[in-house]
């Protein structure tokens, strides 16, 4: 057998032998080609050297740097708008006076101001940020939650890259197998009788069939002489595989069930979309995910910015408030578990708002300013990173680029930015073409 | 000496000297291009780099000798000291230079610099541009991997001269998993297979075809290769060239199902297998088969829905009855087979109030001129025209005149009063000009427009002309793309001379033959899979499974959303109810992207937002394994049919088979049915023994790929 480029021995550290059990056929011993093509893609993906785990809160369609971390008290009104800058925990930082919680939290937090680039759509600067690369009609880059779990591995029960409650579409897997395509929880985790879709077979179909279901499906794929081994193939099988895998781990179905958080705790992060995804990407970290993206949309606020960010037509109507109990809430809980040192949260959107208020009382596209924060995973919290010059236009100090928090992000996660991958067609390709180390974050 | 006091004295030597003999356009850019000055990431960025703003590969010389001899206060050059100028020390990195080291001092680079700049900096003659390049071998080569050829590129200046420009022009591979180019043009293959090499010089691109041969046998496709028609001349010619022995010929059964999935988008139902199977002569067998299908409704429907992705048929963007009645009009069009260039014809005219008339619709989709003409480029004539919105394209011929040029045409349609029209007003403007463009097709041409009240009319007569090969081209790439898996250009939206087709004369005849046969679609489907090349094996022969461009063999191709749950709700006998959708309604008949169905979302339906890529799975992934391993879509199916097979089938033999048949369009083998009647003989329940083999059979690869 021609297999001796393929190192399968990794893979095999990587699982119990109750895993195997639930593979049917398959031994570590005597796989067949089939079986090295289709584990192909999992097979070269070592666990990544460092055990951390990422959270990022997605603020999806660009967040007003003005009205959250990066306020102008002292430009003119048309710049400055209509909210407070407060102190927080830090001497020197002072954000909105809508974030009173997350303002006790900043010693934890590295608050970078000086995020710029100039993508101003909402698919090309979202693909800039979650990829580290501009977008381009040739290439399909993968996520930063797809390299991740690309470097992690199939190696545990739970998705090693989840988003909740689904993916923005920059967020995929590019030219990395599905395998490495995020798992969307899907549907809406704040309501109360909230369940993952399709996580548990049908009532009548009791454990026993589905043990003969799976058998059965591989002496058909056994007998597919019509259907070869194929990259198509082996993506597809990777899914089914990874499928039974949750299917059979009562720890990383629990892992979704909110129900098991007392309700103090689901107070504390607040019961809108944001704050309940918070508390579920944190449970998921718990139980060994990697990568968690917490989507959070509606930042994209054209017009009445100041209506629509504080609680300003009934309480809970705001979008400042529900993130600021969720993201405190976050930061206190992680370090409350000892998971801070091991999860780096990172918050932030596609790009910031301009700063001239417009005639709608609301801000436009401004990719050439925006906020990053980073908080835990080794990060030197309590520090400002960057800044705006002093309407809020464009970085005055040290400018970072979408492909900086990319390569810190990797970086951060035990990953080299600079490792090639193999595109299909054979073509290789670094991670990150460009990017260099946020210095003085950690 | 000092600076200053070295440009005073510099100034008036210059200034008595003959006119400079060097050109800014032909002698010093393309160093600074071949330095990578200009590229987007350094310096040819929209916003530049460090304060100096280039334009992208110095498609604006004009506006790169301003900015290099001017801006700065002329600090970036120095006539008297040219060793000594900005534009010299930063690239030498004798001052930082964020972009490193670009040009090493005393190169020749760096000589033509400080020459140009000896003699003064001048623009050189004003109007001298190169009006063409050309790579040797033009043809392109193969080799053997690991060998190594030179290109040679030269370039025709506008006063008639000739010079080698082999060393400053730009080379990247299209796949570099093949061949490898060096900054000079020396080509390494690596692998076989073949590819093409980009090769760009002063606004002008080339690509040339490399590669090396799969074998060093020189008679490996002795193998017989079932020539039907054109296509399997061209396909075989170009397997031969490669030396890659084609796959065989497929079996009846697996033709069967693989013609119905693509041509009817259903599977073949257990009576039209028996039928197929009992009947003698294969090959007429198998043209009978095409015809019927042709003719049978869900040819229409499942054709309507691939169209309807392309013009991205939506309720969101045209309010429900705008889609019903594009939809209406659409369907009737491939119904009634009418030609393509008709159809287009009447997009691109389309007038009235799109609730009514259908095509109409067509300019729902944005309001923009620049939009639409970016829409038209990429769905109707395949190419991307969007980057030249900006710069002129990086990679194609398209300047940034093209671009708002064409645009232009788009310029006078717009919605008023409920209803689209033509005003007597609107204009495109050119960005850097400032005036109104005036419309031309893409590439140049006359124009005759400005006389005309529809500036659309002469747009559509030039798309549809029978002398434009875009559209054409565009339109079988994704049709052959669609019936065998892979286009011969890819992506289909992107053809362009640096992204060469993987068999250029195939494309030729085929749009030649759409042409000829007056852009008959049903034609041109025929044609396809009545060949060859649609009809060989999907199994590799121990050689060709690296092939995946050149049809040595047939493609796997995921059934694609609609098919599949299509497929599910046929085998099992069991319809998907869509909400708001008469019972019955199947997936492919569905008007609408918006009509809610879960299952469609997760195989991965295109959403019609924007332009999907044929067979691409936006869904799909784990999401998808647990809605089929668990989800409803055949879990709450296969115990109705396993109950109608206890009671209907005789035997668990006759109950096998028909699972198989319904399932994987094929009865089983010896040894499938010797397993499948032992594991149900061992069963404690049969009856839900034979549920979970339709749940597995439903489950398995060959029921989810068209092979």
């Amino acid at each position: 057998m021609n297999s001796s480029r393929i190192d399968l021995r990794p893979r095999c550290d990587g699982l119990s032998r109750r895993d195997f059990l639930h593979l049917g056929a398959l031994s570590c011993l005597g796989l067949s080609l089939a079986d090295l093509f289709r584990f192909q893609a999992l097979a070269d993906s070592p666990r990544a050297k460092r055990d951390l785990s990422c959270i990022l809160i997605w603020l999806d369609g660009g967040p007003s740097h003005i009205e959250t971390f990066d306020p102008k008290p002292d430009a003119p009104i048309e710049v400055r708008g209509e909210f407070k800058a407060i102190s927080t925990s830090v001497d020197g930082i002072r954000i909105c006076e809508h974030l009173p919680r997350t303002a006790k939290v900043m010693r934890e937090v590295a608050l970078l101001r000086s995020l710029t680039h100039e993508l101003g759509n909402h698919d090309t600067g979202s693909h800039y940020l979650l990829t580290g690369h501009r977008p381009t009609p040739a290439v399909q880059y993968p996520s930063l939650g797809s390299i991740i779990a690309r470097e992690t591995g199939i190696v545990r029960a739970l998705p090693p890259y989840l988003a909740i409650p689904e993916a923005v579409p920059a967020a995929g897997a590019g030219y990395l197998p599905g395998a490495f395509s995020p798992f969307a929880i899907g549907g809406d985790p704040s309501k109360p009788d909230y369940k993952v879709r399709d996580l548990h077979p049908p009532e009548s179909v009791g454990f026993d069939r589905v043990d003969r279901r799976r058998s059965m499906q591989q002496a058909l794929d056994g007998f597919a002489r019509h259907v070869e081994d194929s990259p198509a193939t082996a993506s597809r099988d990777a899914y089914y595989e990874q499928a039974y895998r949750l299917l059979t781990s009562p720890e990383a179905k629990g892992a979704f069930d909110l129900g098991q958080e007392p309700r103090s705790m689901r107070e504390r992060y607040g019961f809108k979309r944001v704050g309940t995804g918070c508390l579920l990407a944190r449970r998921l970290v718990e139980a060994g995910a990697r990568f968690v993206t917490v989507v959070d949309d509606g930042w994209d606020m054209h017009q009445q910015i100041f209506k629509a960010m504080p609680d300003a037509f009934f309480p809970g109507s705001g979008k400042l408030p529900a993130l600021d109990s969720a993201y405190a809430t976050l930061i206190e809980d992680l370090k409350e578990r000892g998971l801070l040192d091991t999860t780096l949260v990172v918050m932030m959107g596609e790009f910031g708002r301009t700063p001239k208020i417009n005639a709608a009382a609301g801000r436009d596209h401004w990719p050439r300013a925006g906020f990053v924060l980073f908080a835990g995973g080794g990060v030197r919290g309590g520090q400002l990173i960057g800044a705006t010059d002093a309407y809020g236009e464009t970085p005055s100090e040290r400018p970072v680029r979408p492909e900086d928090v990319a390569f810190t992000l990797l970086n951060l996660l035990g990953v080299q930015p600079d490792k090639e991958y193999i595109a299909p067609g054979g073509r290789p390709l670094k991670i990150l073409a460009e990017g260099g180390f946020i210095d003085g974050l950690v | 000496m000092p600076p200053v006091i070295g440009w005073l004295l510099a100034f008036p030597l210059t200034a008595s000297e003959p006119a400079s003999h060097m050109s800014f356009v032909a002698d010093v850019l393309p160093q600074l291009t071949k330095a990578g000055c200009n590229t987007g990431a350094c310096h040819g960025a929209a916003t530049g780099q460090g304060g100096f703003q280039l334009s992208l590969l110095g498609y604006d010389p004009e506006h790169d000798y301003q900015a290099i001899t001017r801006e700065l206060e002329g600090r970036r050059i120095d006539l008297a000291t040219p060793a000594r100028s900005l534009i010299l020390r930063k690239p030498t990195r004798e001052l930082d230079h964020e972009g490193g080291l670009r040009i090493e001092r005393d190169s020749v680079a760096w000589r033509k610099l400080v020459d140009w700049m000896s003699q003064g900096a001048g623009y050189g003659p004003p109007e001298l541009h190169v009006s063409a390049i050309e790579v040797h071998p033009a043809a392109g080569f193969l080799i053997s991997p690991g060998e190594s050829h030179s290109l040679r590129v030269t370039a025709r200046r506008s006063d008639g001269t000739v010079e080698e420009v082999t060393s400053l022009a730009l080379y990247s591979p299209n796949d570099d998993g093949i061949a490898e180019v060096s900054e000079d043009g020396v080509v390494t293959v690596k692998n076989p297979g073949l590819t093409a090499i980009m090769v760009r010089y002063s606004g002008h691109v080339a690509a040339v075809r490399v590669g090396a041969p799969y074998t060093k046998d020189p008679e490996p496709a002795a193998v017989a290769f079932p020539v039907r028609n054109f296509i399997d001349e061209h396909v075989f010619a170009g397997l031969k060239r490669l030396r890659i022995p084609p796959s065989a010929l497929s079996e009846d059964q697996v033709f069967l199902r693989r013609v119905y999935l693509d041509v009817a988008g259903r599977l073949p139902t257990p009576d039209e297998i028996e039928a197929f199977q009992t009947r003698a002569d294969s090959e007429a067998n198998r043209m009978d088969v095409i015809d019927r299908l042709m003719d049978e409704p869900g040819f229409v429907d499942f054709w309507t829905l691939k169209l309807a992705d392309l013009l991205l048929i939506n309720s969101s963007k045209m309010g429900a009855e705008g889609a019903r009645a594009y939809h209406g009009w659409l369907r009737q069009q491939v119904a009634d087979n009418v030609p393509m260039d008709r159809m287009v014809d009447v997009l691109l005219t389309a007038e009235g109030n799109p609730d009514e008339n259908g095509p109409a619709n067509f300019y729902r989709l944005t309001r923009d001129p620049r939009d639409m003409s970016e829409f038209v480029g990429q769905t109707l004539l395949g190419t991307q025209v969007a980057c030249a919105r900006c710069h002129n394209h990086p990679f194609d011929r398209w300047t940034m005149d093209d671009y708002h040029s064409f645009a232009a045409y788009f310029a006078r349609t717009g919605l008023e009063g409920g209803r689209i029209v033509q005003r007597a007003f609107g204009e495109v403007q050119h960005p850097k000009t400032g005036r109104d463009a005036s419309p031309r097709p893409l590439g140049g041409g006359a124009n005759a427009a400005e006389h005309e009240d529809d500036r659309r009319a002469p747009l559509a007569k030039w798309m549809t002309s029978p002398d434009n090969p875009m559209f054409p081209r565009a339109f079988v790439n994704r049709v052959w793309k669609e019936l065998l898996g892979r286009g011969l250009v890819e992506p289909v939206d992107d053809l362009r001379p640096t992204n060469p087709p993987s068999n250029p004369a195939l494309l030729d005849a085929l749009a030649e033959h759409f042409i000829r046969n007056g852009y008959d679609l049903r034609d041109l489907i025929r044609t396809i899979v009545s060949s060859g090349t649609y009809q060989l094996s999907s199994r590799a022969n121990g050689l060709n499974h690296l092939d995946d461009r050149h049809f040595s063999r047939a493609y796997l191709k995921p059934l694609t959303a609609q098919v599949l749950a299509d497929a599910i709700a046929q085998a099992t006998g069991v319809p998907e109810e869509f909400a708001g959708q008469p019972s019955g309604v199947r997936a492919v008949e569905l008007i609408d992207p918006q009509v809610p169905s879960y299952t469609l979302d997760v195989f991965g339906r295109c959403d019609r937002t924007v332009t999907c890529a044929p067979g691409s799975q936006t869904g799909g992934g784990l999401s998808q394994a647990l809605h089929l391993l668990n989800g409803p879509v055949i879990n709450a199916r296969t115990g109705q049919v396993a109950q109608r097979l206890m009671t209907s089938a005789q035997s668990d033999e006759d109950r096998i088979r028909e699972l198989y048949l319904r399932t994987l369009s094929r009865p089983p083998d010896a040894r499938e049915l010797d397993h499948w009647t032992g594991v149900l003989a061992q069963a404690g329940s049969p009856r839900a023994a034979l549920e979970d083999l339709l749940w597995a059979l439903l489950n398995s690869r060959e029921f989810a790929f068209n092979h």
